[in-house]
């Protein structure tokens, strides 16, 4: 496990029950029974698996790949590694 | 007014997850209460309580878990249970007239006390996301009304240990007055957070541990009781009106004949005997009976030194010589206080106790008590009673007392 969107699906599948076929960047997250409350939550989650810190703004993010693009600036602005040391994340998985 | 059916029962409780269950503990004086074995027991000077045996990962998916503090976890299960009981009582209904009457003391103390511990103890600023939709009191109502998609009144009541009586008479009086057709009404509550069992425990009202037997600690109308044991649960009632559920050939657990609230507005913890007097007097008027009609009383009966003789006491006031031929039940001794949820289950036991025929046994009632001198029915079921209606007592701090009049079903008895 270690790119942006593999960790971010480990938590939808946990939370959420959904199995791995139905997690593309182009889902919606409504579509996967993730409405605006768990949004919050996932953002939440976010916090603690990436260790970065949510800025005050509100976001909107309505699909997966949103919230792949969105923790990876969020990571890259915040100047914390997203993947644990030793793993490189190829650029190609970037949702970028 | 129009006559006002019970037809659907459900809980979660110490004495068990169903009414039968429930009933049939409570019947065979088996007490529910027992030693908490969690680390912050030994923090607590008597770490007694009566806890329910449920997992809600057995019952709602992991989205509702998380959602949902424990008391409102509680009462969905036990509206569900009571639903499914009531045999198809919300089809062709107009779900506009159909409500949720919830009773709870603490809400979501859990969620908060965690969100505590996290802020305080652990001087984190991250909260929880969900701590203010599980934390609020009106959450166990909102969330039956969302899973059943009842749009009528949703509220909430908060009147510390009658909650949920007031919640039932609340619920009683819209479907009698016609302007509901159904209503899920009871209460819940998760009152066993650390902070919360320290609160209990600074106000000097919980009872010292049995040192032979912890599960006989609460002793209610015996001199040597010494105080309330803190309990968890919920339980919820379908009301509709009685020829509603007769044409839909219903079960009918009993009805309800009316409630009488009063207030104290005296102290803030001392019982008034002329206030719960007032309540009784008030239930029987609403209900339109004779108190000679009166044949059995489930007491709100905590076990505190100072509620137990008030209540005797408040008895004898409503109901002079003939408070000598009434049963006096306190279950309380067996199912601990469930404070907001007290009133739901006592309700819930009485109508059972109604179907069945017997008068519920007042457990742990070793010394008898001058000041406490009813037929409080000590020691063990009293079976083949004629019991055909029964006041429900629920008093609380602040002072907001609630009685229900039920009466037993027109139905052969259950045995």
């Amino acid at each position: 496990m270690n790119t942006t969107f593999e960790r971010l699906s480990a938590i939808l599948m946990k939370d959420y029950v959904l199995s791995a076929d139905r997690l593309t960047l182009d889902a919606p997250l409504e579509g996967l029974g993730i409405d605006s409350l768990g949004t919050v939550e996932l953002l939440w989650n976010i916090e603690d698996e990436f260790k970065v810190k949510l800025p005050a703004e509100p976001v909107q993010l309505l699909t997966v790949g949103d919230v792949v693009r969105y923790v990876d600036d969020l990571v890259a602005s915040q100047g914390r590694p997203a993947a644990p040391a030793g793993v490189v994340v190829p650029p190609g998985l970037r949702a970028t | 007014m129009r006559r006002v059916a019970v037809s659907g029962l459900g809980v979660v409780s110490p004495l068990g997850n169903s009414a039968a269950d429930c009933f049939a503990t409570a019947r065979a004086g088996r007490s529910g209460v027992h030693l908490l074995e969690i680390p912050f027991a030994g923090r607590l000077n008597a770490p007694l309580a009566a806890t329910a045996r449920f997992d809600a990962s057995d019952h709602f998916d992991a989205t509702r878990v998380r959602m949902l503090d424990r008391f409102s976890l509680f009462a969905l299960f036990a509206a569900n249970q009571a639903l499914a009981d009531a045999q198809g009582a919300l089809a062709g209904l107009d779900l506009d007239r159909a409500g949720v009457f919830v009773g709870t003391g603490m809400g979501g103390t859990l969620t908060m006390d965690a969100g505590y511990q996290t802020l305080y103890a652990e001087a984190s600023d991250r909260i929880k996301p969900f701590t203010v939709l599980m934390g609020m009191h009106n959450a166990a109502a909102a969330w039956i009304g969302i899973e059943h998609g009842l749009r009528g009144p949703n509220l909430t009541y908060s009147t510390a240990c009658s909650s949920s009586a007031v919640a039932i008479g609340e619920a009683w009086l819209r479907v009698a007055s016609g302007q509901l057709e159904l209503a899920l009404a009871g209460g819940a509550e998760a009152p066993l957070s650390n902070g919360s069992l320290k609160a209990w425990e600074a106000l000097h009202t919980l009872a010292t541990v049995d040192a032979e037997t912890p599960s006989a600690s609460c002793r209610p109308f015996s001199k040597n009781r010494s105080g309330m044991v803190l309990g968890e649960g919920a339980a919820m009632l379908v009301i509709e009106p009685l020829e509603r559920a007769l044409a839909r050939g219903a079960v009918i657990h009993g009805e309800i004949l009316g409630c009488g609230l009063s207030n104290d507005a005296s102290h803030i913890t001392r019982p008034s005997v002329a206030g719960q007097a007032a309540a009784m007097r008030a239930a029987l008027r609403a209900a339109a009976i004779d108190a000679q009609a009166v044949d059995a009383i489930n007491a709100h009966g905590t076990g505190t030194q100072a509620n137990d003789s008030a209540e005797t006491a408040a008895i004898r006031a409503v109901f002079g010589e003939h408070a000598e031929r009434i049963a006096v039940s306190a279950t309380k001794a067996l199912h601990g206080h469930l404070l907001g949820a007290a009133g739901a289950l006592e309700c819930l036991l009485s109508l059972q106790a109604m179907r069945h025929g017997v008068a519920l046994p007042t457990m742990h009632l070793q010394q008898p008590d001058p000041e406490c001198d009813l037929d409080y029915v000590p020691g063990a079921v009293r079976e083949g009673v004629a019991v055909r209606t029964m006041l429900s007592n629920s008093f609380a701090f602040g002072g907001s007392n609630a009685v229900l009049v039920l009466r037993a079903a027109d139905a052969p008895r259950l045995q």
